[in-house]
């Protein structure tokens, strides 16, 4: 039949403009899932590079020893910020604005399952970190105990000490709101014919880690309460004088603080798990094998807290539980390692940006948990804590893990948000650079830590001279050259060239794909279908 | 393929959203959620840090708030029913139940685009100044599946040529 339904409801709804909010109110009150995601990654890029300018001052000042640009009390409180700010603002914002983005498309779902809590939950932050960053000024300057806020040296700061209180209460209601809604999205708005196994792995792994906010945060925000009760009421929950433990704080603050880590890791799983399939022109290896792993991954997370603690005087039978525990994290681990090189094995592989942080996430995120699991030895801790040593460990694991996952995840996807392709070849200089330039930073800092250094000081021996200069020179070159990261999306969205057809990437695969870029108001004249879902679902 | 000229039956479009999680699965996933996060924040009262226990108790009311806000999804529905006159839309929500009537001739199905292409379309039944709008809860695939439907049944009988005289 001579129908032509497409071009029919085209010209009819070409004239049509509906009348929503324009200019800022479009933001204000923001519901769509696509709008809030694109707020919250707005927001991490920002907070990553105020973070980032913080740590360009730590390395400026590490240069060379003595003190030249701050003085000590001003250090500690860059290290501290840097930390929060990164952690808090920077890493967890920026997977919640993917989850925002990905999820419901992923999974065949019209939006979050609760646009307006979704509203709340991107517009606690910006007030979270106003307040957070606004304690640069008040008496006795920003918090300087460092982002675990131990007591009690926590305790001793100024009127900086209730501002970080509240903007970690803050940032914690947000990340509650914002694991609810995934929670919520995935259990209940899934298409028909999407079942859990199914679902692509980015979906998973988020779904898992919404768990371990559920179940953690409102142990730090517990924590944080007792630090301020401590302060202000007279408590004496962590002040030994009155009958408190100090070391209780750093349990319990580690019980959040441990699954906070896979907090920041698990998405990155699943974006790796999306994006080295689709370069690699195969199923990915071992789904269901996957899906376990990051849920032994999640369930280990929980009892291995106190290997941030083996110097506190544990029992030894707690410390060989912990550090066995520890250990056993790289199970699961090693199986999605070995998944993921699996999935390239005689895959016909290509070499897009995506692809290439992915496999920088590969061998960098690896080199990290080996550290962590030399970290893990009871013994061989009792000289690695506090050294340059944990700072190399979990920069490897965040940056190159964490943040390279994101990036990764954002070159793959940014040709569906707005349909048009990025200069590939300044992103492959910014992929050079940043995997060239984070070793040159973090590298030479495992060799400072098993020489001594130890961590959060300003000034140190002359015999750690070079290989501070090395690294704060890789530090100079890796902060400048995330600035092309902002230029290339933004060069894309004005002028990028058009992408045609449903797939950026011929490789890839998923709900998200079946839907030409950017996803469009009309495009299928039959809804998803289950054949879609399976094509997306060849695992 | 309906053409408008063979409906002289009724005919009646039952559309709702679509709910993966049964009333069962959420209370047992609710429970199984507050089971843990409540025992945690116990154990941790019962060694003294009873401040946790608060934060976790709300945290799990707002869980249940988000589970029963969402499942409240399942009692939505719109039935569009068209006879040879009207076309009628009744929107029901758990309690409430709203019937709208145009009549068929003028009636118009509308798919508006959105102001920003990020936005979700939205779908319109109007006529003599009234709009109801369908399918808010589709995703836009969905809806333009809808959208598509509704306009062959019902036809542009009130444009001319109208769909219904020609051979198609
Ligand atoms: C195989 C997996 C891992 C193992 C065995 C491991 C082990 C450890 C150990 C034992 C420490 C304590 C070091 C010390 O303070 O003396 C540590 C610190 C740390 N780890 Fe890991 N880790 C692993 C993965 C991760 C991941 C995936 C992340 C984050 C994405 C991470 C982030 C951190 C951070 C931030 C610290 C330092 C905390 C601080 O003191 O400020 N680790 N890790
Ligand atoms: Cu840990």
């Amino acid at each position: 039949m001579a129908e032509t339904p497409h071009t029919e409801a085209h010209a009819h709804a070409e004239h049509d403009h509906d009348h929503k909010p324009h200019g800022w109110r479009r933001w204000v009150f923001a519901t769509n899932h696509k709008d809030i995601g694109t707020m919250y990654l707005v927001f991490s890029c920002i907070m990553f590079f105020t973070g980032g300018a913080f740590a360009m001052m730590i390395r400026a000042e590490l240069f060379k020893p003595g003190l030249q640009i701050v003085d000590a009390g001003v250090f500690n409180s860059l290290t501290t910020m840097h930390g929060l700010v990164m952690i808090f603002g920077a890493i967890m914002p920026a997977w919640v604005g993917l989850a925002n983005w990905m999820i419901p498309i992923q999974i065949g779902a019209p939006d979050m399952a609760l646009p307006r809590l979704n509203n709340l939950s991107f517009w606690i932050l910006p007030f979270a970190f106003v307040l957070l960053l606004s304690s640069w000024l008040v008496p006795g300057s920003a918090p300087a105990g460092g982002w675990t806020m131990y007591p009690p040296l926590t305790l001793q700061f100024g009127a900086s000490f209730p501002m970080l209180i509240f903007a970690i209460h803050m940032m914690g209601i947000s990340s509650i709101l914002g694991a609810i809604n995934v929670i919520v999205t995935i259990m209940n708005l899934r298409a028909p014919g999407m079942t859990l196994l199914r679902m692509p792995l980015f979906v998973w792994t988020w779904l898992i880690t919404s768990f371990l906010l559920v179940a953690v945060m409102p142990v730090l925000a517990g924590a944080v309460t007792m630090l301020l009760t401590d302060h202000f009421f007279g408590t004496s929950f962590f002040n030994a004088a009155g009958g408190g433990d100090p070391v209780m704080f750093q349990h319990i603050f580690w019980f959040f603080g441990h699954p906070e880590v896979y907090i920041m890791i698990l998405p990155g799983f699943g974006v790796v798990s999306e994006i080295i399939p689709a370069f690699s022109r195969k199923p990915l290896f071992g789904y269901e094998a996957m899906v376990y792993a990051t849920a032994s991954i999640a369930f280990l997370s929980f009892i291995v807290w106190a290997h941030h603690m083996f110097t506190v005087g544990l029992p030894t039978s707690a410390l060989l539980f912990f550090m066995f525990a520890t250990m056993l994290i790289a199970v699961p681990t090693g199986v999605k390692v070995f998944n993921w090189t699996a999935t390239m094995w005689r895959g016909s592989l290509t070499f897009e940006p995506p692809m290439l942080f992915a496999l920088a996430f590969l061998f960098l995120f690896t080199i990290g948990g080996f550290s962590g699991l030399m970290l893990a030895m009871v013994p061989a801790d009792f000289q690695y804590q506090d050294t340059y040593f944990v700072v190399a460990h979990f920069h490897y694991v965040l940056v190159s893990g964490s943040a390279f996952a994101i990036i990764a995840g954002v070159y793959y996807w940014l040709p569906k948000w707005v349909g048009r392709m990025y200069d590939m070849t300044l992103a492959k200089w910014h992929f050079w650079l940043s995997a060239i330039f984070f070793n040159v930073l973090f590298f030479p800092q495992h060799f400072l830590g098993l020489a001594g250094m130890p961590r959060r000081i300003p000034d140190y021996a002359v015999q750690f001279a070079d290989w501070n200069m090395v690294s704060s020179i890789g530090g100079f070159v890796f902060g400048l050259s995330q600035l092309l990261f902002p230029y290339i999306i933004w060069k894309c969205v004005r002028s990028g060239q058009r992408v045609e057809g449903t797939r950026a990437w011929d490789g890839a695969r998923g709900l998200e794909w079946e839907l030409p870029s950017p996803a469009p108001y009309h495009s299928w004249t039959i809804p998803p279908t289950e054949a879609m879902i399976a094509r997306g679902a060849e695992h | 393929m309906e053409a408008p000229q063979r409906t002289r039956q009724p005919v009646r479009i039952v559309i709702c959203p679509n709910c993966s999680l049964s009333l069962r699965g959420a209370a047992l996933f609710f429970g199984g959620l507050c089971l843990f996060c409540l025992t945690l924040a116990g154990v941790l009262a019962l060694m003294g840090m009873w401040p946790v226990l608060p934060f976790a108790g709300l945290e799990m009311l707002l869980v249940g708030w988000a589970l029963h806000a969402s499942l409240a999804r399942r009692y939505r529905s719109e039935i569009i029913t068209l006879t040879e006159s009207d076309v009628s839309v009744e929107s029901r929500d758990r309690a409430r139940c709203q019937l709208t009537v145009f009549q068929r001739h003028w009636a118009q199905v509308k798919l508006r685009r959105p102001a920003s292409q990020l936005h979700p379309s939205r779908l319109t039944i109007e006529s003599h100044g009234r709009q109801c709008e369908l399918g808010s809860f589709l995703t836009d695939e969905e809806r333009y599946g809808l959208a598509l439907r509704l306009q062959r049944l019902i036809g542009r009988i009130n444009e001319s040529p109208s769909l219904a005289s020609g051979p198609k």
